[in-house]
């Protein structure tokens, strides 16, 4: 989410719209790096690269040429490049769709590989190793960043595209000057004969630090600014155009100052903001290989410089670091105190095993049941309105803790099972209840609504029910919910005709 | 007329068609899972929407109308922020030719202080839909073309000067919108070339069927799941007798559900001689037309007209839904198309209302004087001794620019229409 569908180009294809990048020390062998990217905001439970657009990760070295307020990370002309591309789908044996995928590594080495498959592919060295597909967002958005108030994980359940390059630093990089690199992804289109209709852009996409676009060059609170983040896009990553430099330095200016004035106290000096503003402009994702990396070490290169001492820590970007909430902090209120949005965690957090990201998200399930019966709406909800009600047939017993919203009813099923449902809503005027499941069933983010509508001189009754299968194959929990619904709207026809 | 793009030149690539729809389909699940999950969340319906339109426009997934009226419901019954819940409404009523109500469902936002420029998108295309304040739909066309330049603002305004009967600059705006194009997305491309092939095939005077194939096949190259492309494509093949061609693009568009790919595979089984297997075909198109009609009749008067004009085999369906798209949507097109329907059952009166209704509406613009009814009215002007031929070039008023009809018979045959579908 950090770069997700940020401008008019990106509105074109999703699978070409990058959102994150990631630049790590590997947490079972430290002297791995894993570089890391993702396209495809809000990708369902399939979703495939685009065969026309090449996916790379460019590396270069860095060097420290200031601290302080003059601190400047400047990289050096070496480039380093990791770009994937991908083919059309074709049917396997058993019918399933396949991609596959070829990763060219600097020095031209091409490594081919099976899209989704966990293992990815290593050269016979083993100094490389690369996985593409589709996998649980790892990302954590958990404020409403125009008012910078706390919300629940707005990507709670996506997945992404990913692709995972795992390497030896030792053996890629030439670490004779040095062992700082600055690290961008960038989404182009595959070379092609030219063509007379149109000409195809340098690049769709590009990401270096997390939010560059969408939380500091354009900042959410700040209305009426011109939107600069299709030019920023169109940008060369290592290479800004020096007579856009200024224009973009100042909306950086003008955006930290509006974030540091968000709480209502200045942390910042206009010279620190203007140091920082410089750094934020070389936009790339900073990690010393030599280092160890952490959840929380993300920027530590960048303050530290800032404040004018050596770095500790290799930088970088986990998996599971909670950028968003490091850079709020810093931003905000420059470290005073850390800012904890209302998710601590992704759906699904990173592992520490190739390939680093969780499996993907199952998808929502939803079961809906309806049944018209001739009795009228009235007489009906009296029987089934009241949440601790046993007229189920596959229900012994309900044991009702608590009273109105938030009550709890402890379900015993005939077959000696227990459910534990709290009640979420109750509007008797509209005949309807909404509950959500606590546990006794394999799922999550179970919210069930019961509801009696009125139809001709009866009534119809609709019983819809939706979550994310946990622990158990989708089909399986499918079975268990629709027959929970089903028996029961069965009973109530025999009941009311 | 000018050829400003060469179909056999190399085109800008897009990602491969099939795996666009398998990435749309994704992001269609996955936003209907956040929807339910919180319905009144910023941008979810609004993606919803968007992505429902491309289902239904090159998948030719029609319950895509039926999802989207799921959304509006739900979306009402959730409280939703009443600007938001206002804009969806009215763009979701007009994706089903619903405009009256798509326009007071504007209105309602334009009151609550919605963003102006999202007002004046939808309003303008529901304005060019149905035929009103056309000179100033064209001129805010061009207007959004030339700030933004790219493709979606093109496209429409191509789409606007094709309806006037302005080909060439259609033509050209097309070519610049392919031209304009920056991203990778095949839908976008195939719309394109699906416009350009229809512009060729079935709008100008004079057809151009080989070079509107090259179009349309050009759009299925690029997405081949393109509904609409195919059964154009199928069409022009089987003017040109190549019935198998025609089957063998129509048959996995079977699949869609779309009734115009039964129907258009009936007559290519008819015209093979098989006659039974067309028959099933044609029942299938019927009931499907019939179905889609009674829930979203305005939707589908248009294309139900169209079916009952042709194979359907029903003049009488055929007027009677054409003049509920008249009514509902006044523009040149659709008065040509409930005139025919009107001569073809012998309804010469009902005929000549629409003539004289079309006349005074439309008859002082250039794209009346390229259109078959011009001929019919001056036919009419020299047949009826003392009749004012010359009242139909002048500019209507306001209330008639707004689409008003007022003749009697046509509302008696309109209120009958209303009655036999509703």
């Amino acid at each position: 989410m950090s770069d997700h569908v940020d401008g008019p180009r990106q509105i074109g294809d999703p699978a070409a719209d990058l959102t994150d990048l990631f630049a790590f020390a590997s947490p079972g062998n430290p002297g791995r790096t894993v570089l890391g990217l993702d396209v495809f905001p809000s990708a369902g439970t399939t979703a495939m690269f685009s065969n026309v657009v090449d996916h790379s990760i460019v590396v270069r070295p860095v060097n420290i040429e200031g601290v302080g307020d003059a601190a400047r990370f400047k990289p050096g002309a070496k480039e380093y490049r990791f770009s994937c591309r991908f083919s059309v789908l074709e049917h396997g044996p058993d019918g399933a769709l396949i991609q596959r995928g070829a990763c060219t590594l600097p020095g031209g080495q091409e490594l081919k590989f099976v899209v989704n498959d966990e293992k990815g592919a290593a050269t016979a060295d083993g100094v490389f190793r690369v996985f593409a597909g589709l996998r649980s967002d790892p990302f954590i958005l958990a404020w409403l960043v125009a008012s910078l108030k706390r919300f629940p994980n707005l990507l709670e359940h996506d997945n992404v595209l990913s692709i995972v390059i795992e390497l030896d630093p030792r053996r890629v990089f030439d670490l004779g000057n040095g062992s700082l690199l600055g690290v961008v992804a960038e989404t182009t289109p595959v070379p092609g004969p030219p063509t007379l209709i149109g000409k195809p852009p340098p690049r769709f996409d590009w990401v270096g630090r997390p939010e560059q676009t969408n939380m500091r060059l354009n900042n959410p609170a700040m209305e009426g600014t011109e939107d600069l983040r299709d030019l920023w896009n169109q940008q060369t990553p290592f290479a800004i155009e020096e007579e856009l430099k200024p224009l973009f330095r100042q909306r950086l200016i003008d955006s930290l100052t509006n974030w540091d004035m968000r709480d209502g106290k200045a942390d910042w000096t206009a010279a620190t903001l203007g140091a920082a503003a410089d750094v934020y402009l070389d936009d790339f994702i900073l990690i010393d290989v030599s280092k160890p990396t952490s959840d929380t070490s993300y920027l530590e290169i960048e303050k530290s410089t800032l404040r004018g001492h050596a770095y500790q820590t290799g930088g970088g970007r986990t998996v599971n670091s909670n950028v968003v909430d490091i850079m709020l902090s810093w931003m905000v209120n420059n470290d005073r105190e850390y800012l904890q949005g209302g998710a601590k965690s992704a759906t699904k957090p990173g592992v520490n095993t190739f390939p680093y990201l969780a499996s993907p998200n199952t998808e929502l399930q939803t079961v809906l049941e309806s049944v018209e019966l001739s009795a009228p709406p009235d007489q009906v909800w009296a029987l089934i309105g009241p949440f601790g009600g046993t007229w189920h047939p596959l229900i012994a017993k309900i044991r009702l803790t608590g009273q109105g919203i938030g009550q709890l009813r402890t379900i015993e099923t005939i077959d000696g099972k227990q459910i534990i449902e709290r009640l979420a809503a109750m509007d008797n005027s509209l005949r309807l209840y909404r509950y959500t499941n606590i546990s006794g069933i394999p799922a999550v983010d179970y919210t069930g609504t019961l509801a009696v509508k009125p139809k001709g001189s009866g009534s119809s009754v609709e019983w819809r029910v939706q979550y994310w299968a946990d622990g158990q194959p989708d089909i399986v929990v499918k079975t268990i919910v629709s027959t929970l619904l089903k028996t029961g709207l069965e009973a109530l026809k025999k009941r009311f005709g | 007329m000018n050829q400003a793009l060469n179909v056999e030149v190399n085109f800008p690539p897009a990602t491969d068609g099939h795996i666009a729809v398998v990435n749309l389909k994704s992001a269609r699940a996955q936003f209907w899972s956040r929807f339910w999950q919180a319905p009144e969340r910023s941008g979810i319906a609004e993606c919803l929407v968007e992505q429902e339109h491309l289902a239904a426009q090159f998948l030719g997934d029609l319950d895509a109308f039926n999802r989207l009226e799921t959304l509006v419901c739900e979306f009402a019954r959730v409280d939703a922020e009443p600007i938001r819940t206002a804009l969806i409404h009215a763009q979701v009523a007009s994706m089903s030719h619903r405009f009256a109500e798509a326009r007071s469902y504007l209105a309602q936002a334009e009151d609550q202080g919605a963003p102006p420029a999202a007002v004046k998108r939808l309003a303008l295309g529901i304005d060019q839909a149905c035929g009103t304040g056309i000179e100033a739909v064209l001129e805010a066309r061009y207007g959004m073309a030339a700030e933004s330049g790219r493709l979606e603002d093109l496209v429409p305004l191509g789409a606007l000067l094709a309806d006037l009967r302005e080909f060439d600059q259609a033509n050209a705006i097309y070519s610049q919108a392919l031209r304009a194009y920056q991203d990778v997305s095949p839908f976008a491309l195939a719309w394109v070339c699906f416009q350009l092939g229809a512009l060729w095939g079935e709008l100008v005077p004079d057809t151009q069927p080989i070079r509107a194939a090259q179009w349309y096949r050009r759009a299925i190259d690029y997405l081949p799941c393109y509904v609409k492309a195919r059964v154009h494509l199928a069409e022009i093949y089987s003017q040109d007798g190549r019935t198998d061609d025609a089957e063998v693009l129509l048959m996995p568009a079977i699949a869609s559900g779309d009734p115009e790919v039964s129907w258009r595979l009936a007559d290519v089984l008819n015209a093979s001689g098989r006659s039974a297997e067309a028959e099933v075909q044609m029942q299938a198109a019927r009931s499907g037309f019939e179905a889609l009609l009674q829930r979203h009749w305005l939707a589908f008067a248009d294309h139900g007209a169209e079916f009952y004009a042709g194979s359907g085999n029903d003049g009488r369906r055929a007027l009677a839904l054409a003049l509920i798209n008249l009514a509902n949507r006044p523009t040149l097109r659709a008065s040509e198309r409930a005139y025919s329907a009107a001569v073809g059952v012998g309804e010469t009166h009902v005929a000549r209302e629409i003539l004289a209704a079309a006349a005074n509406r439309w008859g002082w613009t250039g794209a009346f004087r390229l259109s078959p009814l011009a001929a019919y009215r001056a036919e009419s002007a020299r047949s009826d001794a003392g009749s004012s031929a010359s009242s139909a070039t002048t500019r209507p008023n306001a209330d008639e620019a707004r689409g008003g009809l007022t003749f009697s018979r046509i509302d008696d045959v309109h209120a009958k229409s209303l009655g036999a579908i509703t």
